[in-house]
């Protein structure tokens, strides 16, 4: 009866639980909080006109709002993962939620263009990026066998957010202007505040078991204590590396059809409308495919990796096609590809995340996420002008097309380079050398009474054969 | 130089006749085309043709007459023979001022008619919703005019006196004794023109008027401006914050009273366990290490919450 007690109290501190029961609502804040930073970021350019008229300044200086937004969000995600390794995650996520309402309520009071560029560029950018990589990894810690599906749920809120704020944001600013649309906005961000109080404070404590591991070893030097809590290890890991490197080059074509999609169409000879619908039928699909990804892949008949390289070597093949199939000219085509363009590139969102724990082992998942989003920032911020490069030299986007559809397919070639990549089974993901004490052995013993799946089986065998 | 224009008729002297450019717009009549849209800038002599290709009656001679603004024009009625199975019908206006602009109409008695439309360049975008701006704050209104039509000679701003009164009350906003020039800064630049605004205030609300001027008359657009004070997006922003506040602090409130229920279901069970044997107090490692991650998880989750009996008891 004891046993039995004991390991529900262990079942709610560890968070490598059982699928379900808090998991979920965790799923939902996820999918708030998701929608109020991606889905914000996407609506901003609502504000892009009125910017324009209000500050008389060139369309490129204005859009370097948005482009600083999203990369102090990707370039502060290992800030936010680190903090999570030593802090509290709840504490993190209501900061950053804090910090991203704070710096568009700022931005309303704004008088000049520079304003702008530290409010909404980099305020809320650090708070989104303290946000978003925190909540995946915590919603991904709290499924083992349902995870994809989680977390494919949680980023079907940017599509459906993209829809909902966009004839939002325009209500607001017909209504408010721009000033009081902002501040508006800023009350809504802090919202991801209350999903961040969702979060229950990590009970099995990571920072304590590292810094307990670090002090018995050796003096527990402060760089070795923030380079443990940014994993910066993971650095030297080829797994992760070859990772990496296969993510940047997914990104590098990834976003070239957001951008220049509806110019494409345009170019071809379709009217705005019909343009635009283009776009929409890519989103709509997309958010159908991240669900059914992540819901297929839990089913557990193929490898998460192998899913993954499925659906970027599709998303390669029709981004190849968008640019291909307008030759033809037929509406009825680009529609049906686009369509399909939109369910691959969902599709491969939730698996790219789903993957990160069979790399790394979910403990240094936190802070392997945050330097994921921090490389990828890279290419996610070069891909487009070089698309819009090729475009202005060759005059038309087929060859912008061509080649980021060849660059996600690069980045499918180089994944299949992941160790164990060819076996059918999963491997076990790699350990983090970590002196256990007693306590840890008893979460393990109990992990195995429970009966988790297997994934967990081998990390619990890995741990104990590195301890006995 | 500058001068000022008024929008009501200007008694200005005419030019004469032969002085002035000619110009011709021939339009067949295909049952189809009722209009003819024709712009105007200067002041021209307009030679207005219509010409029709009859029908199946074939009749000798047909009377042929203009009209403007739905009135016959005098002296106008000709009769019109049929040169090579064509109808035609030629009139030569004299369009100097505004009041010569409109709807001229030629018509084939009983049988067709056209309608010419005179009119100066219109501005093409509208604005249906009211611009808004906040007290203090400054706004700049814009009015331009397309690409594809010709640029106007200057432009001029007038603003609507009193809410929603018409057109005659308005008054120039670049007469210096009416309005206060430095709140205001107009700028042209050919085909665009800029009003500011500067410190608005909630009376600077209202119709503005922006007017294109060429030579023969001027083309108007109107906007509405709508000043707000801060209270109006700080109404629903209070809102969103209380429900945040509210939000946070039901979970938090929650979350504590669930995992004093848990914690207290937890650890009865131990203490019962160990109240069982008071002689035998001496603690199994099993215990222990389950006392240990107990201490240390209450410990960081909630450092106030020690249980004092549980540290009392002696280890082994």
């Amino acid at each position: 009866m004891t046993d039995r007690k004991l390991k529900s109290q262990s079942q709610e501190d560890g968070a490598e639980g059982p699928d379900g029961g808090w998991g979920w609502v965790l799923v939902v804040a996820l999918f708030v909080s998701t929608s109020l930073v991606f889905g914000l970021m996407r609506g901003l350019g609502i504000f892009f006109v009125e910017f324009v008229q209000y500050f008389e300044e060139s369309a490129q200086a204005i859009s370097w709002i948005s482009s600083i937004g999203l990369a102090a969000q990707q370039f502060f995600s290992p800030l936010g993962a680190a903090l999570c390794n030593a802090y509290n995650t709840r504490l993190v996520v209501m900061t950053g939620g804090f910090l991203s309402g704070l710096g568009l309520i700022l931005a309303s009071q704004a008088t000049c263009l520079v304003h702008l560029y530290f409010t909404m560029g980099i305020i809320s950018g650090l708070g989104w990026g303290l946000v978003f990589t925190p909540m995946v990894a915590t919603v991904m810690a709290n499924f083992t066998r349902r995870r994809a599906l989680a977390v494919g749920l949680g980023f079907s809120s940017i599509g459906l957010s993209s829809f909902a704020f966009n004839p939002l944001f325009q209500l607001l600013v017909e209504t408010y202007a721009w000033r009081g649309a902002l501040l508006i906005l800023g009350g809504l961000s802090l919202n991801i505040m209350a999903c961040g109080a969702l979060i229950q404070p990590e009970c099995h404590s990571k920072a304590s078991t590292k810094v307990d591991s670090q002090s018995r070893s050796s003096r527990p030097d402060l760089l070795q204590r923030v380079s443990s809590y940014l994993e910066v290890s993971l650095l030297c890991e080829r797994p992760y590396l070859t990772y990496a490197l296969g993510v940047t080059l997914l990104n590098f074509g990834y976003f070239v059809p957001y951008f220049h999609l509806v110019a494409h169409s345009r170019q071809v000879g379709f009217s705005e409308y019909r343009a635009a619908f283009i776009m929409s039928a890519a989103g709509v699909t997309d958010i159908f495919g991240r669900i059914a990804s992540g819901w297929f892949s839990d089913l557990g008949h193929f490898r998460v990796v192998h899913l993954l390289t499925l659906w970027t070597v599709l998303a390669g093949v029709f981004i190849m096609l968008l640019s291909v199939s307008s030759w033809t000219g037929s509406y009825a085509v680009m529609i049906v590809i686009s369509l399909l363009y939109g369910f691959c590139s969902g599709a491969l969102t939730s698996m790219v995340f789903a993957v990160v724990p069979m790399i790394m082992g979910v403990e240094r998942m936190m802070g392997g996420l945050g330097l994921l989003q921090l490389i990828e920032s890279c290419a996610g911020l070069l891909g487009t002008p070089l698309s819009g490069w090729l475009r202005d030299m060759t005059g038309n986007y087929t060859a912008s097309f061509v080649v980021a559809g060849s660059f996600v397919l690069l980045g499918s070639l180089t994944m299949t380079t992941l160790p164990h990549y060819f076996s059918c089974a999963e491997p076990p993901p790699p350990q983090r050398p970590v002196f256990v004490d007693n306590s840890e052995t008893l979460n393990l013993e109990l992990g195995q009474k429970d009966g988790c799946p297997s994934e967990f089986n081998h990390q619990t065998v890995g741990q104990r054969e590195s301890t006995h | 130089m500058y001068t000022t224009e008024t929008v009501g008729p200007t008694p200005t002297p005419l030019a004469p006749v032969s002085t002035l450019p000619t110009n011709t717009k021939s339009v067949h009549l295909t049952g189809d085309n009722k209009i003819e849209n024709v712009e105007l800038l200067n002041p021209v002599n307009l030679s207005l043709e219509c010409i029709w290709s009859g029908n199946q009656n074939k009749q000798p001679n047909i009377t042929g007459y203009w009209r403007k603004g739905g009135v016959d024009i005098q002296d106008s009625r000709v009769p019109v023979d049929p040169e090579n199975q064509q109808y035609k019908l030629k009139r030569v206006f004299n369009i100097v001022s505004e009041e010569h602009l409109g709807n001229y109409t030629c018509v084939f008695e009983n049988e067709a008619e056209l309608d010419f439309i005179l009119a100066v360049p219109r501005i093409g975008e509208k604005r249906e919703k009211p611009i808004v701006s906040y007290v203090g704050d400054f706004v700049v209104l814009t009015c331009k005019m397309e690409d594809n039509k010709p640029v106007p000679r200057t432009w001029n701003w007038f603003k609507n006196n009193g809410t929603d009164k018409a057109s005659e009350d308005l008054q120039i906003i670049f007469d210096e004794q009416l309005f206060e020039a430095q709140r205001y800064d107009i700028t042209i630049d050919g085909r665009n023109t800029k009003l500011m605004v500067k410190d608005v205030s909630i009376s600077d609300s209202g119709v503005y008027h922006c007017a294109a001027v060429y030579n023969i008359s001027t083309s108007t657009s109107k906007m509405q401006l709508k000043v707000i004070t801060i209270w109006e997006p700080l109404k629903p922003f209070l809102g969103i914050l209380i429900e945040v506040v509210i939000l946070v602090t039901a979970i938090l409130i929650y979350e504590r009273n669930h995992s004093k229920k848990k914690k207290a279901e937890a650890v009865r069970p131990v203490h019962e366990e160990l109240n069982q044997k008071p002689e035998d107090a001496v603690v199994q490692p099993h215990h222990r290490a389950v006392l240990h991650a107990l201490v240390e998880t209450q410990a960081l989750c909630a450092p106030q919450q020690v249980l004092p009996g549980v540290i009392g008891v002696r280890f082994h």
